[in-house]
């Protein structure tokens, strides 16, 4: 109901969610509606902050606090130069304390990028990971098993495997066969993550790997050590294995993303806020200058949301936050705000598809000003009370900058605490 | 300007995206697969992706279905609810179903026994007049084993108990509210006349203790189980014949209301759109078509509910939003309203399905699987150990109580105590003792 309504927030992103956690711990009467669950249950479950600048250097960025402060020099407005490195900071620092109080640590920092393998066994960077991916660090030299399971698809032990001896690793792969689930047809990540959780499935794991290691001192798996933020599953293979164990993210569902949906949403929940999925924001009312509720699909009818401040994280493209169309558009779908695209839809791209610095059309989304208000054109915010978080944000690219993660989480983190 | 108790003629529509042409939405990135309660627990349902978008391109109009287990969608919705791209998943399993009903696929034994189970006003027809001996029938051994013989129902399935005097005889005796300044018409469907009358009382009282006279006209069955067990023909009947019955008091400026979330869902939304229904009336009746308790949402909004003198209750009790309520797509209205309650302290399930899915869990072959569906909500339940809990769909209320042993209500019950009418049920046990 519409009494002392503070914030509504239009998506479940890790932007949207952070932004919610930190309005709700602050006592403001939230609201987060999303058209369905968010990209948390995509990504990699590590939080990227910036694996590669510029775009089209292939060496890895080292320490990701360092080139932040050049990148913020060189790009006064993209969404870090927004919040700085400081705030950066801020925002990793409190979910890392926010992780660690559920038991399910995120190491790291902006000191220096981890270098995780990748389901395709490349190098990864990234700042921060969990307690369960932290033994896959290919900066150590000791070597490594990569073991899938027969009746999991889409992961391939080999494929790691024999990329990795390529680039120098010392890696081996092991396939193994858990009759267990051949009862079933389909074992997706989240269904072999229940069964993780069953002292004898594990006892059969490890009684398949252990005579395989060979010369290996740490053991990587697929990630499926558990659906809920937790240590215990790792920790009990490890003491039966008695090496390392890693996770490999790989394919969604993802389990690692999962576990941080549920420890943002639990702290929400905890605080009082809100979340409604399945609720598509479609437009708004507004007075002129000021949006007086968002309007999300509902059946027979769309509902209101009367709110104070809205904030808008619904992701770019690929979130589904901003939709383009064949005439060279692009539009900003829940406030019809304006996107900052080159004007002809020929500039666009550039002329080689896999072209090293990227396409422009990756970096479009919202330009906001300071206060990470939308702007018309110039520089007067379209509505005072409607403010943008995450990689809905114009001047950045995450994807290929690998700073997808720390996008989110930092702006998140920033219009939570402004509204706050 | 209207007001938010009348009912809105001037409707404007815009006839949303053909079902089936919404797979092409899919992304392929299994979130349904994660949030789908039914695949979690069972191989026979190899998840949403694959019965909706994927198995859908191969579905084609008069050929075969290429997949029958499309069957074992419970029909919750959670996929639907979960899709960051708006794939109509639930939908086009309905419509798959309705197919595979249609070419005949299913035993005799099966189609006879989700005719029956689909008939909710028929059973309550037949078997309310002369209730004692339906309930021995339905809950005695005897009755139970020829029930699962003949016809596969579930011998443990959650049968309701047929209630000594229907909601229509009890509505006839009552005087017409003398204060009434407004007036709304009461969608009861079939498990309030039948079965759970108090659950229609308490809507009644609360209505009228707002000012309001409550008209309850002749009226069918949604038909939502129909549409959920594949007979769309069926159902195209009753929907036609309630609009009839209806969309004169709607164009008298008059909403309707209703305290079964599916039936009101099915008014406003799953009739028309799987049956592609949508005539000027069945678009008037859905658009003016509410839950009781979004409407008293918006009552409150419009500083149109009472709030004051609220009789308070010192419990604390579990909340299970109904699948069928939360694909109305609305928030948690109920809560909010509940929330207006002084003492009471409602504690809100997480889980996301009983199970029991509307006519789903009855079934022998399903039984077990809704049983373990709904295991986390039945865990939450004892966790919380109230006296009883709170949820708004019935087959939902009658599943909890059957898996649990703890008694159910309805959210309006607890707000007809509170306006200060005598509890009755299971809640007069509970509160009662405590006043």
């Amino acid at each position: 109901m519409s009494t002392q309504n503070d914030v509504l927030v239009v998506g479940a992103g890790l932007a949207g969610l952070t932004a919610v956690w930190q309005l709700a711990s602050h006592g403001k009467k939230v609201r987060l509606v999303s058209k369905g669950w968010g990209a948390t249950h995509w990504h990699s479950g590590c939080v990227d902050v910036l694996g590669y600048y510029p775009v089209d250097d292939p060496e890895p960025v080292e320490s990701p606090g360092v080139t932040l402060a050049k990148l913020i020099a060189d790009q006064p407005e993209h969404p870090y130069a927004l919040v700085g490195v400081a705030g950066v900071e801020a925002a990793l620092k409190a979910f890392q304390a926010l992780c660690a109080e559920a038991g399910y640590p995120l190491h790291g920092s902006l000191d220096k990028n981890w270098l995780l393998p990748s389901a395709v066994g490349t190098f990864r960077p990234t700042c921060l990971a969990p307690e369960t991916m932290i033994a896959g660090d290919l900066r150590r030299d000791d070597p490594m098993l990569v073991v899938g399971i027969k009746q999991l698809v889409d992961f391939y032990p080999n494929i790691i495997a024999e990329n990795l001896v390529k680039q120098g690793v010392d890696a081996d792969h092991l396939m193994v066969d858990l009759p267990p689930l051949a009862q079933r047809n389909f074992n997706t990540p989240i269904i072999i993550g229940s069964k993780m959780e069953e002292a004898s499935f594990r006892a059969e794991l490890v009684r398949q790997i252990k005579p395989k290691l060979g010369g290996a001192r740490r053991v990587g798996l697929p990630a499926i050590l558990g659906r809920l933020p937790s240590l215990a599953i790792k920790n009990d293979l490890e003491q039966q294995l008695g090496l390392p164990v890693f996770e490999i993210p790989g394919l969604p569902p993802s389990l690692p993303g999962i576990r941080l949906h549920t420890i943002l949403v639990q702290a929400i929940e905890r605080a009082g806020g809100r979340i409604y999925h399945g609720l598509e924001g479609v437009g708004i009312e507004s007075d002129g200058g000021r949006v007086t509720a968002v309007l999300t699909e509902a059946a027979a009818r769309n509902k209101p949301h009367r709110f104070n401040k809205y904030v808008v994280a619904t992701g770019g493209i690929l979130g589904g936050g901003i939709v383009t169309n064949h005439e060279g558009q692009a539009r900003e779908v829940v406030f019809d705000l304006p996107v900052t695209v080159p004007n002809s839809r020929l500039d666009w791209f550039e002329q080689d598809f896999m072209d090293p610095k990227g396409h422009p059309v990756y970096r479009a989304g919202l330009a906001v000003n300071e206060q990470f208000q939308p702007l018309n054109g110039g520089s007067q915010p379209i509505y005072e009370n409607v403010y943008a978080a995450g990689t809905t944000l114009s001047h950045s690219e995450v994807i290929r900058e690998r700073s997808f993660e720390g996008v989110a989480l930092a702006t998140g983190f920033a219009v939570g605490n402004l509204l706050a | 300007m209207r007001n938010v108790w009348e009912a809105n003629t001037s409707i404007e529509f815009e006839k949303a995206e053909p079902v089936e042409l919404t797979l092409d939405h899919c992304i392929k990135c299994n979130i349904c697969v994660t949030a789908c309660p039914v695949t979690a627990v069972t191989d026979l349902f190899p998840g949403p992706k694959y019965e909706a978008p994927q198995a859908g391109r191969f579905r084609q109009p008069k050929q075969a279905s290429p997949d029958y287990s499309v069957d074992y969608c419970s029909g919750c919705r959670a996929c639907n609810l979960a899709c960051p791209t708006g794939v109509k998943i639930a939908e086009i399993n309905a419509r798959a179903r309705n197919d595979i009903v249609e070419e005949g696929k299913q035993s005799g034994r099966n189609k006879l026994r989700n005719n029956l189970i689909a008939r909710p006003e028929l059973l309550g027809k037949f078997g309310q007049p002369v209730a004692p001996l339906a309930n021995f029938l339905l809950h005695g051994g005897v009755g139970r084993f020829f029930a699962n013989k003949l016809f596969g129902f579930a011998t443990k399935a959650p049968m309701p108990v047929f209630s000594r005097e229907r909601f229509s005889n009890w509505l006839k005796k009552r005087p017409a509210p003398a204060n009434a300044t407004r007036k709304v018409v009461y969608f009861r469907g079939c498990s309030t006349e039948y079965f759970e009358p108090r659950v229609g009382k308490a809507a009644v009282q609360v209505m009228e203790a707002n000012g309001f006279e409550v008209l309850v006209p002749e009226q069918n069955c949604c038909g939502l189980p129909l549409l959920s067990n594949g007979e769309f023909d069926a159902a195209r009947a009753y929907h036609g014949s309630n609009i009839e019955k209806l969309v004169g008091y709607v164009k008298q400026g008059y909403v309707i209301v209703g305290t079964s979330t599916s039936c009101t869902l099915t008014l406003k939304e799953e009739a028309p759109e799987l049956l592609d229904y949508y005539t000027e009336d069945a678009r008037l009746l859905a658009a003016n078509t509410y839950d009781i308790d979004e409407f008293l949402t918006m009552l409150y909004d419009a500083g149109e509910l009472k709030t004051d003198g609220l009789r308070p209750i010192p419990l604390r009790l579990a909340y299970h939003q109904p699948c069928q309520f939360k694909a109305h797509r609305i928030g948690h209205p109920s809560v909010e309203i509940m929330e207006l309650i002084p003492e009471l302290e409602i504690v809100e399930s997480n889980a996301w399905c009983c199970g029991v899915a509307g006519t789903y869990g009855y079934k022998e072959e399903k039984y077990q699987i809704a049983m373990d569906v709904g295991r986390p909500l039945f865990d939450f339940i004892h966790e919380v150990n109230g006296p009883i809990n709170v949820c708004d769909s019935e087959t939902c209320r009658w599943q909890i109580t059957a898996a649990t042993g703890q008694a159910s209500v309805h959210p309006i019950e607890l707000l007809s105590f509170a306006y200060g009418y005598p509890p009755e049920g299971e809640l007069a046990k509970v509160l009662l003792p405590l006043s």
